[in-house]
């Protein structure tokens, strides 16, 4: 039946697609098990016992600092996003709810970031950081992160909030609730669906982000595991079970936390750019 | 009422503060700060003397200077051209099938071609480095196998392919932002009007296009313009492949790689701070310019269809 | 509890004025209902009286002080929601208990008002719950339940069975009647439905485009509306209202319907209304009213007919009985004089 024809025929093109969208990485990930005979003989075999071999990953977990560079990227993300969703959740609440002379105009200031890239400043970002001794350190990533991340997410809390009904402060004014613990005791609560939105936008960027690290922290204590990566394949460009391994080692986590995750984040990132 | 005011003010500094001050200090002073300093000019001491627009003037026009930029220019237009005829037909086209009714396993497609947006495009660009890469051999065997192997050439190291070259592994990666904005839009089209085009006996196809791509023409524009900042900004995948010279030749230099050559300076000249704050003040003008032909031009005329 | 005076209270946003000078007092214990179509201005003032928004004129006072500058918390005041605003994350107990505890009352003291209310709502098994999984009744109570512990000297509820099913509502009125006798509180009750300010109200403030209609008792407003607004308001169905010309100290209108009037009208336009409950079938008229059927509406006992008078206006009359007349029946009807309401050229009553 045509139908059925149809139908195939979209699958065959999906697949096709997504086969695209993974192989690349599922080479990288495979070949880095593998032996260099094996890696350049039979590159798209699956590591057999005879081609079995963890010596890339021997050398990139004894030579760099991976322990280190996780703890910096994860510090770095949480910390940031912590930060982006307090601040960002505070500034979009006074912004639709104590209207005032120039509400608009600061709204307009703030999303004003969505569209520019804060890298442009950065020969300013980095001097700052010169003069206030922060150079190599977390919080001059986090403090960078953060402004990069709240004028999104500030758009997008704006809209989770709209969507709490009025009546409810209402309610908890005639309560007596004050007004800071109306905030954290009843619409921060309800805003829990946003956190996946505002972390889909904010954590992806800030954890493959090669740029910031590299100019505000390249220290060995400091560097990210983007950035950790990236210098050490830089090291050591001809090892390829090295090089395959460093990718692997990039790659498997976020490969894992995606997968678990896959389906809030979609429907966080859905979520949010239907608005 | 005035103690009413005073309270409203501490209120509105608690919950509106610490956002202004971080987005203020190190988002807009920065920027501004890059601005002046593109206004002058540094001498061999360090001390710098104001020099209004010469640094433009130098950028645009002198011979030094101007070759660069314009090349680098020219190749973040063309950056533009491929993501614009690749991926964003690409991304509305998956993220049409995938919004097809009844549709199987459409969370693992989903999952699956999102993949590569998640990952760091440094790992990207090494990773499609290998790939491609003559030593390995992959792609060519690829290519064999498909009888095409003759086609085979070390693309990103010929000066005619590696800025295309890169522009498709860049494309390859971003898809997936696209296709959720437009999946996500597309969903948002009432089921009862397709279901109304169907009555009325329109194919897919024809719904599609006649009834889906209109009505979500407002998202098609938020990622022409998303796309739009997003290249013009680039610079990680053309560093993680080519590195600051963006080789070969400078075929693949971007306005990013250009920016961060001239300001940390490289094996061929001495960084310059003032010249580096003039091209990343030329990149603002030119994404707000782009921005400002979006929303006045374009997005007016888009009306945003609530149901 | 206390009593509660609205003095020349206005409110305007911007270039739109909502409420124009609103005067009104409420005595302590009173059941007030404020009644008119959306827009009337109704939940605003209610607002105002809450302090939820500010006043642009005029002066608000609950008991012996003036509370324009308040916060609501600091009013004395509680507010049933249309929609029960109940906080979604806390279950019923601290839905009750929240706000007491900024009010710095001692834990006995919470626990003693959340026990009474919850006797009082029949609440006691549903402490425990979280408001979705309570029904539109449960809900209700429960915010009913908020605004009883906190013990104020006015409650005002704004629409609170509007969301509620229409059974539902009849059992819920019946229970806030019951409240009121209970805690004889001020209650301060706003309703688009006329039905509910009739059979809840001590007194009833009828308004319209911001202004106070009328102010009275149910059966003052039925009986002696103010004006032709409040006519056909009050009451269902709407009054009918026939247009007359004043000839010889008698409006008389186009079907021949003649109804005294003092001779300062003479010669102008007015209009007499007649509830449709107020027909009579047949009766000792000297001048019975001919009317034909054209429709009737069929509610069991009781129909509602649509007629065409011999000057072809329609009117609806309310037959009791079984065997409603049929379309197309010619009826004589007549109409007690002391059920004829008469209104001048403005709609004023005469």
């Amino acid at each position: 039946m045509q139908l059925k024809w149809r139908v195939g025929l979209i699958h065959c093109f999906l697949i096709a697609y997504s086969l695209i969208a993974v192989l690349p990485i599922l080479l990288v990930v495979m070949n880095s098990f593998k032996i260099r005979k094996a890696i350049f003989g039979t590159p798209l075999a699956l590591p057999s016992a005879e081609t079995f071999s963890l010596v890339g990953y021997v050398k990139v977990l004894g030579n760099a600092n991976i322990g280190v560079y996780f703890f910096n990227s994860l510090s770095v993300t949480l910390i940031s996003m912590a930060t982006v969703l307090l601040f960002g959740a505070m500034a979009a609440w006074a912004l639709a709810e104590y209207r005032f002379k120039g509400s608009n105009l600061l709204a307009l200031f703030l999303s004003i970031g969505i569209m520019v890239p804060i890298r442009l400043g950065s020969i300013s970002i980095l001097h700052m950081m010169v003069d206030l001794n922060l150079v190599n350190t977390r919080l001059a990533l986090i403090l960078v992160y953060t402004a990069q991340g709240l004028p999104m997410a500030i758009f997008i809390l704006s809209e989770f909030i709209s969507q709490i009904p009025r009546d409810l402060r209402d309610a908890a004014r005639c309560d007596g609730v004050p007004e800071i613990a109306i905030f954290f005791q009843v619409i921060a609560p309800l805003l829990r669906p946003a956190i996946a939105t505002v972390a889909v936008f904010t954590i992806v960027p800030i954890w493959n982000d090669l740029w910031f690290p590299l100019l505000l922290a390249p220290g060995n204590d400091t560097q990210t595991i983007t950035l950790g990566i990236q210098q050490f394949i830089g090291q050591y460009i001809t090892d390829w079970n090295s090089v395959l391994a460093a990718l692997s080692v990039a790659i498997i986590p976020v490969l894992v936390i995606y997968l678990i995750f896959s389906r809030q984040l979609i429907s966080g990132l859905t979520a949010g750019a239907v608005k | 009422m005035s103690r009413n005011n005073l309270r409203r003010m501490l209120l509105l500094f608690f919950f509106l503060g610490p956002a202004v001050l971080v987005y203020s200090i190190f988002s807009v002073y920065p920027l501004i700060a890059t601005m002046s300093l593109s206004t002058f000019t540094s001498d061999s001491s360090g001390a710098l003397h104001f020099v209004g627009l010469e640094n433009y003037r130098l950028l645009l026009m002198d011979k030094d200077w101007r070759e660069p930029f314009w090349n680098a220019f020219l190749n973040n237009i063309w950056f533009f051209i491929i993501h614009m005829a690749v991926q964003n037909p690409i991304g509305i086209a998956i993220a049409g099938l995938l919004s097809l009714p009844h549709l199987k396993f459409r969370g693992t497609y989903r999952t699956l071609i999102f993949t590569p947006t998640m990952l760091s495009v440094v790992i990207i660009g090494f990773s499609w480095n290998l790939i491609l890469s003559p030593l390995w051999g992959i792609s060519e065997g690829f290519l064999k196998f498909f009888g095409l192997g003759a086609f085979f050439q070390p693309w990103l190291g010929l000066e005619s392919s590696a800025l295309i070259t890169i522009g498709l592994i860049s494309v390859w990666q971003f898809v997936g932002i696209p296709l959720m904005l437009i999946y996500a839009a597309l969903l948002n089209v009432p089921s009862e009007l397709v279901d109304a085009a169907r009555i009325d006996g329109l194919s897919h196809m024809r719904i599609f296009f006649s009834v889906k791509l209109p009505l979500i023409a407002p998202t098609i524009g938020l990622v022409s313009i998303l796309t739009f900042v997003g290249n013009f900004n680039a610079f990680d995948l053309v560093y993680s492949i080519k590195g600051a010279l963006a080789g070969p030749n400078f075929s693949t230099d971007l306005l990013g790689t250009f920016f961060y050559r001239t300001f940390f300076g490289n094996q061929l000249q001495l960084g310059s701070p003032t010249m580096g704050a003039t091209i990343a003040t030329a990149m603002f003008l030119i994404i707000l310019i782009g921005v400002c032909i979006y929303l006045y031009g374009i997005q007016r005329r888009l009306e945003r269809h609530s149901f | 509890m206390a009593k509660l005076s609205l003095h020349q209270l206005s409110k305007s946003y911007g270039s739109a004025e909502i409420l124009k000078d609103i005067s009104l007092d409420i005595k302590n214990g009173e059941f007030v209902v404020l009644v008119g179509p959306s827009g009337c201005g109704k939940s605003t003032l209610l607002r105002l009286i809450a302090g939820l928004d500010p006043v642009t004129s005029g002066s608000i006072s609950i008991g012996d002080r003036i509370v324009n500058d308040l916060e609501p918390a600091q009013r004395k005041i509680a507010m049933v929601f249309q929609t029960y605003a109940l906080y979604p994350h806390k279950n019923v107990r601290e839905n009750m208990t929240f706000g007491l505890k900024y009010a710095g009352l001692p834990a006995e003291e919470i626990s003693r008002r959340v026990d009474e209310a919850s006797r009082m709502l029949q609440l006691q098994d549903l402490l425990t719950r979280k408001p979705k999984d309570l029904s539109g009744g449960q809900r209700q109570r429960v915010a009913i339940g908020r605004a009883i512990v906190r013990e104020p000297d006015v409650f005002l509820f704004d629409e609170p069975l509007s969301n509620l099913d229409a059974s539902l509502r009849v059992s819920t009125r019946v229970e806030l009647s019951r409240l009121h006798t209970l805690l004889k509180a001020t209650m301060i009750y706003v309703t688009h439905d006329q039905i509910e300010a009739m059979t809840l109200a001590d007194r009833i403030v009828v308004m319209n485009k911001g202004r106070i209609e009328q102010t009275g008792t149910p059966l003052e407003l039925y009986y002696q509306p103010a004006n032709l607004f409040v006519a056909g308001f009050i009451g269902s169905p709407k009054m009918n209202q026939f247009s007359a010309i004043v000839r010889n100290a008698a409006a008389v209108t186009r079907f021949g319907l003649s109804a005294p009037v003092k001779a300062s009208e003479e010669g102008n336009a007015v209009t007499i209304g007649i509830r449709p409950e107020h027909f009579v079938v047949g009766g000792e008229d000297e001048h019975p009213l001919a009317a034909r059927v054209e429709l009737v509406e069929r509610l069991g006992e009781i129909s509602h007919l649509h007629m065409s008078m011999s000057s072809g206006e329609l009117m609806i009359a309310e037959w009791r009985g079984r065997n409603a007349p049929a379309i197309g029946d010619r009826l004589s009807l007549s109409v007690e004089p002391s059920n004829l309401h008469l209104f001048d050229a403005k709609g004023v009553r005469i």
